[in-house]
C-alpha cells in the first residue's frame, strides 16, 4: 500500500527558530501546505510540537519540535497555523511567541486560566468567569450583530459576531468550540478497538470517513494491509457518504434561498439512499462497519447490487434536480458572486475539500495520496476558480456524479475474500492516515502501546476551513450569510471535537 | 419555468410512510434485543466486557445474578451481537423511551432466564389518538447541547416527504419562545451549559423537555469527559428520553408521540 507515511524529522541540536525558518516547500509554493499542528507528550512527559506538511510528495512530512520552552509562531509565514497554535496553547500550555492573537480558542469563559487538559489532571476543574474580548470595529454607523450559539433551526451551536454598516458586513468574528467534548483526551488509554467508536462520534454525518481514517492509522501503525474486499467496500461507503452529503448540501442551499420544491426533492433523494444503506448493512450512516483490520462483517453481494441500483437511481434523479436548480434564474441570481473566497485566501489558509476546489485549489487526497481502492479507480477532480456559492454548488453536483460512478464500478468488480485481518498490536504503535471526507482532507495521527492509545490527534477539514469563511462573508449583505455558510457546509462538532 | 417545477412535483409519487409502519420501527438503528432463553451467565459476562458504554451490567438481586441493559447508554454499535451466541440480536421493533431513565432499563434473571419487571407494551398510539394528543399543534424547538450532529441529521429527516412530521401537526420553530417542547441532543458540554439553561428558561410553561440520543440520555460515549457536564438532565429537568445513536426518524416519531401521551412529568 502506497500511503502517506510521515517521516519524523529529528531536530537534534537545531533550535526551534532555525527549524521553523526552514519550512518545507512544495514545488510551486513558497511554503508547503500545512496539514496540521498538534502537541504530544514524550516519554518523560516533555511537551512536543508536531508540524505536518504536504510537500506534494507521496508522503506527508512531519517535523517535531520540543515544546517545553518558547516556540516561535509560524503564523506570519503560514497563516493557516493561527487556530492550530491557539489550540496548542490552550490544550498543552505551550508558550507561543510572536502570535498576534493568542486569546483562548477551545475553552470559554467558564474555564480557568492555566489549566491545560492534555498535560494537567482534569478532575474537578473549577468553574471560572474569565473575560473574552471580541475584536471591535469602530467608526460611524458600525453596528454589531451577535448570532448564536443557539441558532434558528436544526443546526449545531456556534457564535457569529458581525460588524455591519447597514446590511453590509465589514467584519465577522467566529467564536466556536461550543460543542468541544474533549474528544482527543478521551482516546488516551482507550483500546484501539474502542477508539473506532469515539472516532465515529466526532462528526456524525461523516462518521464513516472518520472510522476509515482512524482504522487506516491503526493499520499503518501495525503495518497491516486490509484485504482487497474490505478496501473496496470501504470505498463504496466513503463515496456513498460523499454522495449523501453533497445531495443534502445542495438541498440545503435551495432551502436557504426559499426554493422549497427543490429542497424537498433533495432530502427525498437523500432519504432513499439512507434507507438503501439501512437495508444493505443495517445502519443508515454506515456506523459500526469499518474497524482497524478491515470491516466488522461482510456485506452480501446481493444486497450490494440493490444498494447499487438505489445509488444509480438517486444519481439520475439528482442530476435531473441539479439541472433544474442551475437553470433557475432566481437561483443563479442568488448563488452567483455571493460569498467569493479567492484562491489566495484559500491557499494561505490551506483550505481543503470542495471549498478549496471551488476556489481553484486543485487538491484531493483520493488522487494525491491514494488509499483504500482509490489507487485502482479512475476519476477526475473537478476544479473551478470562481469561488462563489455557485462554484461550490457546481463542484458538489459534479462530485456527486463521480461518486455514484465510483460506487457502481467498484460494486461491479468487487474482489472476493475475507474482510478482516487480525492486528499485531504488541509494542509501540505509531501511525497516521489521511482520507478525503465529504468536507475535505481528514487526518488522524495516533500513538499507542500494546493495543492502548496514548495520543490521537484529529485534523478535521472543518477546523481548517472555518477561519476562511469570514473572508467569503465580508462585503456581502448579512442576509446572504446563511447561504454562504451553508455553501461551506462545515461541521461544528468536527471542528470543536 | 415555474410550470416545469410544478410538473416535476406532480410527477412525484406519494412517499409518506403510513403511521402504523413508522411507530416502533427501528430499521437502521442496530438496537439490541435480548433472547432471554439463550442467556447464560458466561454469555452475560461477555456482553458486559464488550459493551463500550457499560449499557450491559450484571447486578445481584436477592443473591441472584441479573443482567441489566440500559438503552439510554446503548450506542447501537452491535459489538454485543457476535459473542452472544444468538442471545443478542438486532431488534425488529423498538419503542423504549421513558419518563425516567430507569424506564429504559431492562432486567433479566440469569438463573431462570426470564425477563423481570414490567414488560413493555407495543406502542399504543393509534391514528385517531394522534390528533387528539396534539390538538393538531405541537411546536418543537431543537437544541443541540453538544452533539456530534448525527442526531441533527436524523431530526432534519423528520421533515422529509417520507416521515412528514407536519402531518401530525408537529412543527419545528425557530425560537424557544414559540415552543412547547425542547428536543435536546448531545451531551451537555461545559461551553453550552449556560446556553442550554437560558434556552430552557425562554420556553414558556407548560413545557416538555425530551433528551434525544445516547448522549442526551446518559452522556453516551462522551460520559466522563472533562469538557462535558453530563446528560441533559444534569442541567435541566427532562420529561422524556429517546435512546439511539442516533435514533432513526421512526424512533424519534415513536418517542415524541409516547412522551406526549404521558404529558409533563
Amino acid at each position: 500500500m502506497k500511503e502517506n507515511t510521515p517521516a519524523a524529522v529529528p531536530i537534534g541540536e537545531r533550535s526551534a527558530w532555525e527549524a521553523t525558518l526552514s519550512l518545507p516547500r512544495a514545488k510551486d509554493e513558497a511554503v508547503a501546505r500545512l496539514v496540521t499542528i498538534f502537541g504530544s507528550l514524550g516519554s518523560n512527559r516533555e511537551r512536543q510540537v508536531h508540524y505536518v506538511f504536504d510537500t506534494g510528495d507521496a508522503c506527508y512530512r512531519e517535523i517535531v519540535l520540543p515544546g517545553d520552552g518558547p516556540v516561535r509562531s509560524v503564523v506570519l509565514e503560514v497563516p493557516a497555523a493561527a487556530w492550530y497554535e491557539r489550540e496548542l496553547h490552550d490544550q498543552y500550555g505551550v508558550e507561543i511567541t510572536g502570535h498576534p492573537d493568542l486569546r483562548p480558542l477551545v475553552f470559554h469563559d467558564n474555564w480557568p486560566d492555566g489549566v491545560h487538559p492534555m498535560v494537567d489532571g482534569v478532575d474537578n476543574v473549577p468553574w471560572s468567569n474569565r473575560e473574552y474580548r471580541f475584536l471591535e470595529v469602530q467608526g460611524d454607523g458600525v453596528a454589531e450583530v451577535a448570532v448564536g450559539p443557539v441558532h434558528a433551526g436544526v443546526i449545531e451551536p456556534g457564535h457569529f459576531r458581525f460588524s455591519v454598516v447597514g446590511d453590509t458586513v465589514l467584519h465577522l468574528e467566529l467564536r466556536h468550540f461550543y460543542t468541544h467534548k474533549g474528544t482527543e483526551k478521551l482516546f488516551e488509554g482507550t483500546s484501539v478497538h474502542a477508539g473506532t467508536m469515539i472516532a465515529e462520534s466526532v462528526s456524525g454525518d461523516n462518521c464513516f470517513a472518520h472510522a476509515v481514517a482512524y482504522s487506516q492509522a491503526v493499520e499503518k501503525a501495525c503495518q497491516t494491509v486490509v484485504p482487497p474486499r474490505a478496501s473496496a467496500i470501504r470505498l463504496i461507503g466513503l463515496e456513498l457518504e460523499r454522495l449523501v452529503c453533497h445531495i443534502s448540501d445542495v438541498g440545503g442551499l435551495c432551502t436557504d434561498v426559499g426554493f422549497s420544491v427543490a429542497a424537498a426533492y433533495a432530502v427525498r433523494i437523500k432519504e432513499s439512499l439512507l434507507q438503501a444503506s439501512s437495508q444493505c448493512c443495517a445502519t443508515r450512516y454506515w456506523r459500526g462497519i469499518a474497524v482497524p483490520g478491515g470491516l466488522r462483517f461482510d456485506i452480501d453481494s446481493r444486497k450490494l447490487v440493490e444498494l447499487n441500483q438505489a445509488v444509480a437511481q438517486a444519481a439520475r434523479e439528482f442530476s435531473d434536480l441539479a439541472q433544474l436548480i442551475l437553470s433557475t434564474p432566481s437561483i443563479q441570481n442568488r448563488f452567483e458572486t455571493a460569498g467569493i473566497l479567492t484562491r489566495d485566501v484559500a491557499r494561505d489558509l490551506a483550505i481543503v475539500g470542495p471549498v478549496a476546489r471551488a476556489s481553484g485549489v486543485d487538491l484531493d487526497v483520493r488522487r494525491d495520496h491514494p488509499y483504500c481502492h482509490y489507487g485502482r479507480a479512475r476519476f477526475g477532480v473537478p476544479v473551478t476558480h470562481y469561488g462563489d456559492v455557485m462554484a461550490r454548488a457546481r463542484i458538489r453536483i459534479e462530485e456527486a456524479a463521480i461518486s455514484a460512478r465510483l460506487i457502481e464500478e467498484t460494486a461491479n468488480a468487487l474482489p472476493a475474500g475475507s474482510v478482516l485481518v487480525p492486528l499485531e498490536l504488541l509494542g509501540e504503535l505509531h501511525g497516521s492516515s489521511a482520507v478525503e471526507s465529504p468536507r475535505g482532507e481528514l487526518y488522524y495521527w495516533l500513538e499507542g502501546h500494546n493495543g492502548r492509545l496514548t495520543r490521537c490527534h484529529i485534523k478535521s477539514p472543518s477546523f481548517q476551513n472555518w477561519p476562511a469563511m469570514p473572508f467569503a462573508v465580508v462585503g456581502n449583505i448579512i442576509a446572504d450569510f446563511p447561504l454562504i455558510n451553508k455553501s461551506f457546509n462545515l461541521s461544528y462538532s468536527g471542528c470543536d471535537r | 419555468m415555474i410550470f416545469e417545477v410544478i410538473e416535476r412535483s406532480l410527477r412525484q409519487p406519494n412517499r409518506v410512510i403510513p403511521v402504523e409502519a413508522v411507530l416502533g420501527n427501528c430499521d437502521g438503528s442496530r438496537m439490541p434485543e435480548v433472547i432471554a432463553a439463550r442467556l447464560t451467565p458466561a454469555i452475560a459476562q461477555r456482553l458486559v466486557e464488550v459493551c463500550p458504554t457499560a449499557a450491559f451490567r450484571i447486578e445481584e438481586h436477592d443473591s441472584r445474578p441479573h443482567l441489566r441493559l440500559s438503552y439510554g447508554e446503548c450506542i447501537g454499535c452491535g459489538r454485543c451481537f457476535e459473542p452472544s451466541e444468538g442471545a443478542v440480536v438486532t431488534a425488529k421493533t423498538f419503542s423504549w423511551c421513558g419518563h425516567a431513565k430507569d424506564q429504559l432499563v431492562r432486567d433479566w434473571d440469569l438463573d431462570s432466564r426470564t425477563e423481570v419487571g414490567p414488560l413493555r407494551p407495543e406502542p399504543k398510539v393509534v391514528r385517531g389518538q394522534i390528533h387528539s394528543l396534539l390538538g393538531r399543534a405541537l411546536n418543537i424547538r431543537q437544541l443541540d447541547a453538544g452533539s456530534c450532529n448525527g442526531c441533527e441529521a436524523e431530526i432534519s429527516a423528520l421533515a422529509n416527504p417520507y416521515y412528514d412530521l407536519e402531518r401530525f401537526g408537529i412543527h419545528f420553530v425557530a425560537s424557544p419562545k414559540h415552543a412547547d417542547m425542547l428536543l435536546v441532543t448531545g451531551p451537555v458540554t461545559r461551553n453550552m451549559a449556560d446556553a442550554v439553561k437560558a434556552t430552557y428558561e425562554a420556553v414558556p410553561s407548560p413545557k416538555l423537555v425530551v433528551a434525544v440520543g445516547a448522549c442526551g440520555c446518559s452522556g453516551g460515549i462522551f460520559a466522563g469527559s472533562h469538557a462535558v457536564v453530563g446528560a441533559v438532565d444534569a442541567v435541566i429537568p427532562v420529561d422524556g428520553y429517546i435512546p439511539g445513536c442516533p435514533p432513526t426518524p421512526a424512533m424519534l416519531v415513536t418517542g415524541i408521540l409516547e412522551v406526549l401521551r404521558w404529558g409533563p412529568s
